[in-house]
């Protein structure tokens, strides 16, 4: 089977790779343009570990077949801190113990900097519904949800200044 | 050494039941010859895996462990890690 | 936080740092094992039994051999035979079946090809013939009269009368106070008796098994993997395939959760296989449904308790019949379910018979508390029970039967030190505990037991050039034990945690370490970071010694520095910077290790208050509010103690609501997905607050306790009681789902809560 010749942006950069027709874009992200930050954890959208951005919307990239991506624009985990400056989200995961094993980390920081890019001043039911797709089997969520909490907060007082 | 020696309750077939006994040993692995004199096949089952504590402290590989005079030894299941046989946990 | 005993004050033990291994983690920099790839690798694909159980009569590779890009296939013929009555034996042939397969999904081949994709099909094309057997499916029928034997070696442990024959019964555990059981319920006032059933659940972790093999034409071989415990890796691989450890080197990735589920292998000793054979590296990932059908569910039980009590509360005698179920291999389920059914609770006459039991579905593994959280849901609920029948407050009555110092343990031994009355007032004093409930809301108490373990740990510490300081341990970090370890070196060194590097080491890079399991890592593994930095002290006073020119005995180690406290003048404190400077002319590299056997492991006990919210119309269960305590002893980093009770409520809650392995009539999982294996996400559950109770283990330098496992113990029946608080409903079989949930609320009538 001939490869499928995929020209995108990730992560602000243009990117391209060759791909199997029938290959998710998980796998072309990870094995195809080296990209390893979005995890499978179940293949088939339920856990939201590989997470990502495609033209604005949150997709499970295992749900997505990787010719899908051409002409798009696509933002993982490894595009959210700005050189050694991390991402709030990324800085309150840290700072509010929001990881233990830290495996489903990159899908939910991708899936919150998207609830927070279309609703900055989420309440708390608002965030867990927002990162429902999202499985974590360490956390309890309790601290993921604070994390966004206190992110958000940062972001909107850095916005208001 | 004499020692008091507390047998959990799955371990006292070969005393007929009884709990409690007095043996000697310098080391738990002493005792458990001793007890195995005193009630033959005790010492096998001991020996196919249990913990000890003494003085409250658990001890769950006790073959060489020191006993003083007159030492509390309470023979317990082993309750050491399931990588290897069986299993038992985990976080 | 409630701390209860006075502890000396640490300037870095119970602190808050960011962790070591977090700037990897938030950036998708960390490497799991699946995100890495060698040089020329091949994909490895196991090919698994459709069926339940059967007789392997035959299996062809010649077709797969010879399809597109094959390098490899492997099946049990290319292990080493192996007998019934070694120690591995169950390992051995659940990692690949040799005449019989157990259970649908049990290995039978493997397959490495170029691609991923080459692999399947070459998997696909492995032709085996099957003898199909009667499956056994339910405890009920492993113990039928006339039931399929599983393993005709199978002749039951601590059977009395010793076992003729063999069963599916693999061990009787009998725990009693050796009194008059029958005088002992004649002295109670009430005596009930019930009857639970649970079916098995998974551990759930996100990450599937992965691992990359690569062995040499020189015979020796380097796995990285995900694993709870690579020496266990090392030496299972190695008994499996009858190679010594040394041709073996495992090096842990990121372990994207385990919860007991990785302390065993699976793939590894394929991959191995695989890649002799080919000759290059093989990387093996398993499916989401492979981790369902093949790995680690925690066992189904039948449970049957009778418990008299006397009417002012106090518990008089106990009698439990459990039987738990390992899937298709022996294990421990009954004997660990007998050693915590009753120990937190004073009873003076009490009788235990545990049995495990085979049955054709995937061999059990470790899950957190393994079998504890099972007997609390039996014995917590029976309390609750008590108490409303006796008119007792539920808090009260387990204050009055709750075991303290020096009371006996089931086994007989005194317990040392614990927490568990401190946990219960912990909760008590709550704000939770008095608070209002709203409509159909229901609020349940429960508590949780689990002994924890101690094990073999080795840790090296190595000062570098500038001062700062690097960990090695033996134990994959599985929820945060490298800040833990990077915390006690700092205390010990009187340097900052961040100048302290904390690393999981190879097996070639430290010395053996038990597998993290049992909550062991942060407790022994702990005791190993602090002897070795403890020598390290010793030998910075003595170089310190040297470049002051005074006796050691003269120099102390004070906040981080070398201070003199001779007679002779004074000298300028020496710091840990200023001493590696000089080290070349001092003596050399300095360098540390602390291996040791760890006794004394503290037992951890956990009070949880739920409230739920029941939807009358539905049976839905929602729960509103949780707070949970959990004697840690002393909280290295109290953030991640808090993660860990916040997680094992989590998995707890799932457990009691929703999860559960369904089978169809053959034996074949019909659940094997995220979608239809309903984990709780995000919108099921409140905040939990955790409260950190702080009872120190007198047998740790800092008085921890593991506590990585207790918290799954009471989120079971905490969920029960505030259902039945909700609704007067008791149900007794796990998961408590809203049919069941409806069925029970039907059958009593409608509500009578609120």
């Amino acid at each position: 089977m001939s490869r499928v010749h995929v020209t995108c942006t990730i992560n602000g950069d243009p990117a391209e790779f060759l791909c199997d027709g029938g290959q998710t874009l998980l796998d072309a992200l990870r094995d195809e343009a080296g990209l390893t930050g979005a995890k499978e954890g179940c293949g088939t959208g339920d856990c939201g570990a590989c997470s990502i951005v495609m033209d604005g919307r949150l997709l499970c990239s295992c749900l997505v077949l990787a010719p899908e991506a051409e002409g798009t624009t696509i933002s993982t985990v490894e595009g959210m801190a700005s050189g050694d400056d991390l991402h709030p989200l990324q800085q309150c995961f840290l700072e509010g113990a929001a990881l233990q094993c830290g495996v489903c980390t990159p899908g939910f920081l991708v899936a919150a900097k998207a609830l927070l890019d279309r609703n900055p001043d989420p309440t708390e039911t608002e965030i867990r519904y927002g990162l429902a797709g999202n499985l974590c089997r360490c956390t309890g969520y309790d601290k993921i949800v604070r994390a966004v909490q206190t992110a958000a907060q940062t972001i909107n007082e850095t916005t208001e200044s | 050494m004499a020692v008091r020696v507390h047998l959990s309750s799955n371990l006292r077939g070969p005393t007929g039941g009884l709990a409690e006994l007095e043996a000697e040993g310098a080391t738990v692995g002493a005792l458990i010859d001793d007890l195995d004199r005193r009630y033959p096949g005790l010492g096998d089952a001991l020996r196919a895996g249990v913990s000890v504590v003494i003085d409250g402290l658990l001890i769950a590989h006790p073959e060489y462990e020191p006993l003083a005079d007159g030492a509390q030894v309470y023979f317990v299941p082993q309750t050491a890690g399931g990588s290897s046989h069986g299993w038992v946990c985990c976080s | 936080m409630t701390v209860t005993e006075p502890k000396p004050r640490y300037k870095y033990v119970g602190t808050r740092p960011v962790r070591h291994d977090g700037l990897e983690k938030v950036t998708g920099r960390a490497r799991f094992a699946a995100d890495l790839n060698m040089s020329g690798q091949l994909h490895g694909i196991v090919v698994r039994s459709p069926h339940a159980h059967a007789r392997i009569t035959s299996i062809d590779t010649s077709q797969a051999e010879a399809m597109p890009g094959v390098k490899a296939v492997i099946t049990g013929d290319d292990f080493p035979a192996v007998e019934p009555g070694h120690r591995q034996y169950d390992m051995c042939v659940n990692v690949i079946a040799r005449d019989k397969v157990f259970y649908e999904g049990h290995a039978v081949a493997a397959v490495a090809a170029s691609t991923r994709d080459q692999a399947q099909a070459a998997a696909a094309a492995v032709k085996v013939e099957y003898e199909v057997l009667p499956a056994v499916l339910t405890i009920d029928q492993a113990l039928a009269q006339d039931a399929p034997v599983l393993h005709a070696h199978m002749m039951t442990a601590g059977a009395n009368p010793p076992a003729e024959e063999p069963s599916n019964i693999s061990n009787i555990t009998r725990f009693s106070s050796g009194t008059d059981m029958d005088a002992g319920f004649a002295e109670a006032d009430l005596v009930i008796e019930r009857e639970f059933t649970t079916q098995p659940v998974h551990q759930g972790y996100i990450e599937p098994h992965a691992c990359v093999a690569d062995t040499g034409q020189d015979g020796h071989t380097t796995i990285w993997c995900s694993s709870q415990g690579h020496f266990n890796v090392r030496s299972s691989t190695a008994t499996l395939l009858g190679w010594e450890n040394t041709r073996i080197r495992v090096i842990p990735a990121e372990i994207g959760g385990g919860f007991g589920g990785k302390t065993t292998v699976y793939l590894e000793p394929l991959a191995v296989a695989l890649s002799a054979k080919a000759g290059r590296p093989v990387k093996m990932v398993m499916t989401r449904d492979e981790v369902f059908r093949a790995t680690g569910p925690a066992p189904g039980t039948k449970l049957r308790i009778k418990l008299g009590v006397q009417s002012d509360g106090s518990l008089v005698a106990g009698d439990a019949y459990l039987i738990y179920t390992n899937g298709a291999y022996a294990g421990p389920g009954g004997l660990l379910g007998a050693m915590t059914v009753f120990e937190s609770y004073k009873i003076e006459h009490f009788n235990i018979e545990a049995l495990d039991v085979v049955i054709n579905t995937a061999r059990s593994a470790a899950y957190r508390a393994p079998a504890a959280p099972l007997t609390a849901f039996a014995m917590e609920t029976m309390l609750d029970e008590i108490a409303t029948e006796l008119g007792i407050d539920a808090m009260e009555l387990r204050l009055k039967n709750a075991v303290t110092e020096g009371d006996p343990s089931t086994m007989g031994f005194p317990f040392a030190r614990i927490g568990f009355v401190e946990c219960l007032e912990a909760v008590r004093g709550h704000p939770h505990f008095t608070a209002p409930l709203g409509p159909n809301q229901g609020r349940g108490l429960a508590a949780g037991y689990w002994f924890n373990i101690g094990e073999s740990s080795s840790a090296t510490v190595n000062l570098n050039e500038d001062g700062t300081a690097t960990v090695v341990t033996g134990s994959p970090d599985i929820g945060g034990s490298r800040a833990s370890m990077a915390l006690m070196a700092a205390e010990e060194l009187g340097i900052d945690p961040h100048d302290i590097r904390p690393v999981v080491g190879d097996t070639e890079a430290v010395g053996f370490t038990d597998t993290t399991e049992g909550s062991r890592a942060t407790f022994a593994t702990g005791m190993a970071v602090v002897e070795a930095c403890r020598k390290m002290v010793a030998e910075l006073r003595g170089r310190a010694a040297k470049m002051m020119g005074a006796d050691v005995d003269d120099v102390d180690w004070v906040d981080g520095q070398a201070v003199y406290t001779g007679s002779d003048g004074t000298k300028d404190p020496l710091s840990v910077a200023a001493i590696c400077a000089k080290a070349k002319r001092t003596g050399g590299p300095l360098t540390a290790t602390g291996s040791l056997e760890a006794h004394g492991a503290g037992p951890g006990f956990a009070v949880h208050l739920c409230d739920v919210e029941v939807d009358q119309e539905t049976g839905v269960v929602r729960v509103v509010r949780y707070t949970a305590s959990q004697d840690a002893g002393t909280a290295i980093h109290p953030s991640y103690v808090e993660g860990q009770i916040q997680g094992g409520v989590a998995q707890g809650v799932g457990w009691a609501l929703n999860e559960e392995y369904i089978y169809d009539s053959d034996g074949v999982m019909e659940n094997p997905s995220f979608l239809d294996y309903r984990v709780p996400v995000a919108s099921d559950l409140p905040m939990i607050d955790a409260i950190i109770v702080e009872v120190p283990n007198p047998a740790h330098p800092y008085g921890v306790r593991g506590v990585g496992e207790t918290g799954i113990v009471p989120p079971i029946p905490a969920v029960a009681n505030a259902i039945y608080n909700a609704t007067g409903c008791r149900i007794r079989d796990l998961p408590m789902s809203p049919i069941r949930v409806l069925e029970a609320i039907t059958a009593n009538g409608g509500s009578n809560g609120s």
